[in-house]
């Protein structure tokens, strides 16, 4: 019986330490995890701020003028289309569509 | 009592002295020292810093990021715990890019610590990470970063070293940008490394709010590119673009000629970096014929087909003469306003009257600041009828004796376009928290209704006439219906106190399409050399940007052809 209970009190005291020691190793791999997060969020940040200047509508025109050689629009070269006005088309129109799209006239 | 037992007490007393002397010195520490000690060991174990929240970020109104804060690297030597000061700096400079000397010179100070530089590029940080020279530390910062540069800054202005906001938005908004500051003791161990501070629920400090714009970037770039190339050809001293919402007022684009970066404000001074859209006052010319014309139509003092006559151009008021730019007979009241007749206005002003006249300028919002959420604002010139003159009235209803802003100008144009209801224009729509939750957001504000809805309609078709027949061809948009009114105003010299003929101010102001407006524009050239003229220099900068614009936004010409995708069934 006295043999039980020491072991158990030993138990204990083992059980009080390595718990003891876990939080604190625990404690430094949070610490790790923080100053990484930390480091990726700095990294997403300088990412965002070069995607954002990468971005700016100034530059997407210089390399489309200047390196790709595109030019604005001229009058009347942009037809605004709109999805939502149409109704639905018929079926005639559809067929007629279709005849022209594919250059062949149903049979 | 044999001799044993003598030693046996012998042992006893040893062992109490023993005891006694640590019980005293147990007593010392832990009673008597307590306080002093436990401070001591706080002062090893515990580190206090003050952690401080981003700094929020600044975006347009489809979520382009405009300004936002990034931790970048900033440098530090102490000086008295450095063995080679020489050396050190000339490690230093190539990578710091600051002459050797004058590291040297700041490292070799009586100091425990001297900044040598702040807020680098991340990549110099890394470089002094691999020379690790002792006596050099090196601590992160948020440094606020304009990704876009030039693009909208007069409007969001910047900040200072010390990331407290100077000019534009970011000293409007310091307030709700700034990040939370808040003082937090970490634990060390012995090895200085940090240990599980204060548990799992440690508070980070808030970043500040974060800032959605009416602005959109897109528009924003159209009126800024076609303004410096407007600036440059004309020569002018600058130049102002302010794009808006009529329904609404929300600013969709401000534009300032001549620009600045943001990013590098050290060398410029307050002239460049000054919002000229709402902080300058120029008297306008013709385009305060829009209100001169409106009061005259909503107090039916004016028809559209009222007969004026233009006296050939010469016309005698208070023993001054006004001239017309053309010698102008008999014309209708649409008529005067198409060909900017200043005699025209100056009758119409005098049939209105002078507390009729001061009432609708008072109405359209000259005179009083827009109340814009931008700093810097002023209000105008606009002097009570006591203080008038004998021309006043006259003067006052061709554009001169009153100063007027840009945004003043377009938001009174803009309220004619909006069926006679001002609006108060504004630049933030919304403000969220660093969890993305809406804190804030602004609504159209109506400040009043200045003229009724019939009014702004017969003026719209008068204005239209300006763009299809009178002094405002050049700012007309093929497939669109523009209404707007040109302004060329001679500026007072300041050397001689009278009105120069080479300084002037051109302007054209308006909105598109007239009868269902999606913008309303201003565009005035300050200076410009050579031709002037509002109708040369400002109306093709309207026709360039309205038609750019219009096109980005998708809104149909009307003689276009409607088409329509049809989905496949």
């Amino acid at each position: 019986m006295k043999s039980v209970v020491i072991t158990a009190g030993l138990c204990l005291v083992f059980f009080f330490v390595w718990e003891r020691v876990d939080i604190v190793r625990l404690g430094y791999h949070i610490e790790r995890l923080k100053a990484q997060k930390v480091l990726l969020e700095r990294e997403r940040d300088q990412l965002q701020v070069k995607f954002s200047a990468l971005t700016a509508p100034e530059r997407i025109a210089k390399v489309a003028t200047d390196k790709l050689g595109m030019v604005p629009p001229q009058q009347g070269q942009v037809l605004i289309v709109h999805p939502q006005q149409a109704p639905p088309p018929s079926l005639e129109q559809v067929r007629i569509a279709r005849t022209i799209s594919t250059g062949k006239g149903e049979r | 009592m044999g001799p044993s037992r003598g030693r046996r007490y012998s042992l006893l007393v040893l062992m109490l002295a023993g005891f006694g002397i640590i019980l005293f010195r147990l007593v010392t520490l832990q009673v008597l020292q307590a306080a002093e000690l436990t401070a001591r060991a706080d002062r090893q174990h515990q580190k206090s810093v003050t952690l401080e929240g981003a700094r929020g970020t600044v975006i347009d109104r489809h979520g382009k990021v405009l300004a936002m804060n990034v931790e970048v690297p900033s440098i530090f030597g102490v000086p008295t715990s450095l063995d080679n000061p020489a050396n050190a700096a000339r490690f230093l400079s190539p990578v710091l890019h600051i002459r050797r000397e004058e590291i040297e010179k700041k490292l070799r100070q009586e100091k425990h610590f001297v900044w040598l530089a702040r807020k680098i590029e991340p990549e110099q940080g890394h470089r002094l990470e691999q020379l690790s020279i002792d006596g050099i530390g090196m601590v992160m910062e948020g440094r606020r970063f304009y990704p876009k540069g030039p693009l909208l800054a007069h409007v969001l202005g910047f900040v200072g070293m010390d990331g407290i906001g100077l000019e534009g938005l970011e000293r409007r908004y310091e307030t709700q940008l700034h990040g939370e500051k808040r003082m937090t003791i970490l634990q060390r161990d012995a090895l200085g490394r940090t240990v599980f501070p204060k548990g799992l629920r440690e508070q980070v400090p808030a970043a500040g709010h974060a800032l959605t714009l009416t602005i959109d970037e897109v528009i924003q770039y159209i009126a800024e590119k076609e303004l410096e190339q407007a600036v440059d050809h004309s020569r002018a001293k600058s130049g102002t673009i302010i794009v808006l919402e009529p329904q609404s007022g929300a600013i969709l684009a401000m534009a300032v000629s001549p620009r600045f970066d943001p990013n590098a404000v050290a060398a410029l001074t307050a002239d460049r970096w000054r919002n000229r859209a709402l902080t300058d006052t120029y008297e306008p010319g013709s385009t305060m014929k829009v209100v001169v014309a409106a009061a005259a139509l909503e107090e039916r003092v004016m028809m559209p087909g009222s007969m004026l006559f233009g006296e050939n151009g010469r016309m005698t008021v208070a023993s001054t003469t006004i001239h017309d730019h053309e010698k102008l007979g008999w014309m209708t009241f649409a008529e005067m306003i198409q060909k900017s007749s200043n005699i025209g206005a100056a009758k119409t002003g005098m049939l209105l009257g002078e507390s009729r006249l001061y009432r609708y300028l008072q109405a359209f919002g000259f005179g009083q600041r827009t109340d814009v959420d931008l700093p810097g604002e002023v209000a105008g010139l606009l002097k009570s009828p006591r203080e008038w003159g004998r021309r006043s009235l006259a003067s006052i209803s061709m554009g001169q004796e009153v100063g007027v802003t840009p945004l003043q100008m377009v938001s009174a144009v803009a309220a004619i376009a909006n069926d006679g209801v001002l609006m108060k224009p504004y630049v933030v729509s919304g403000m969220r928290d660093q969890k993305g939750q809406l804190v804030k957001e602004t609504f159209p504000h109506v400040k009043r209704r200045v003229v009724s809805p019939v009014t702004a309609r017969t003026l719209t078709t008068i204005l239209e006439g300006v763009v299809t027949s009178g002094t405002g061809t050049k700012a007309a948009i093929p497939g669109f219906r523009v209404a707007g009114k040109t302004g060329t105003a001679q500026k007072v010299d300041p050397r001689t106190g009278a009105y120069s003929s080479a300084l002037s101010v051109g302007s054209f102001v308006g909105f598109v399409p007239a009868d269902s407006p999606r913008l309303a524009m201003i565009v005035v050239i300050d200076e410009p050399q050579g031709e002037a003229w509002g109708g040369v220099v400002a109306a093709p900068v309207f026709r360039r940007v309205g038609e750019q614009v219009l096109t980005y936004l998708g809104v149909s010409r009307d003689d276009q052809v409607k088409i329509a995708m049809v989905a496949p069934q």
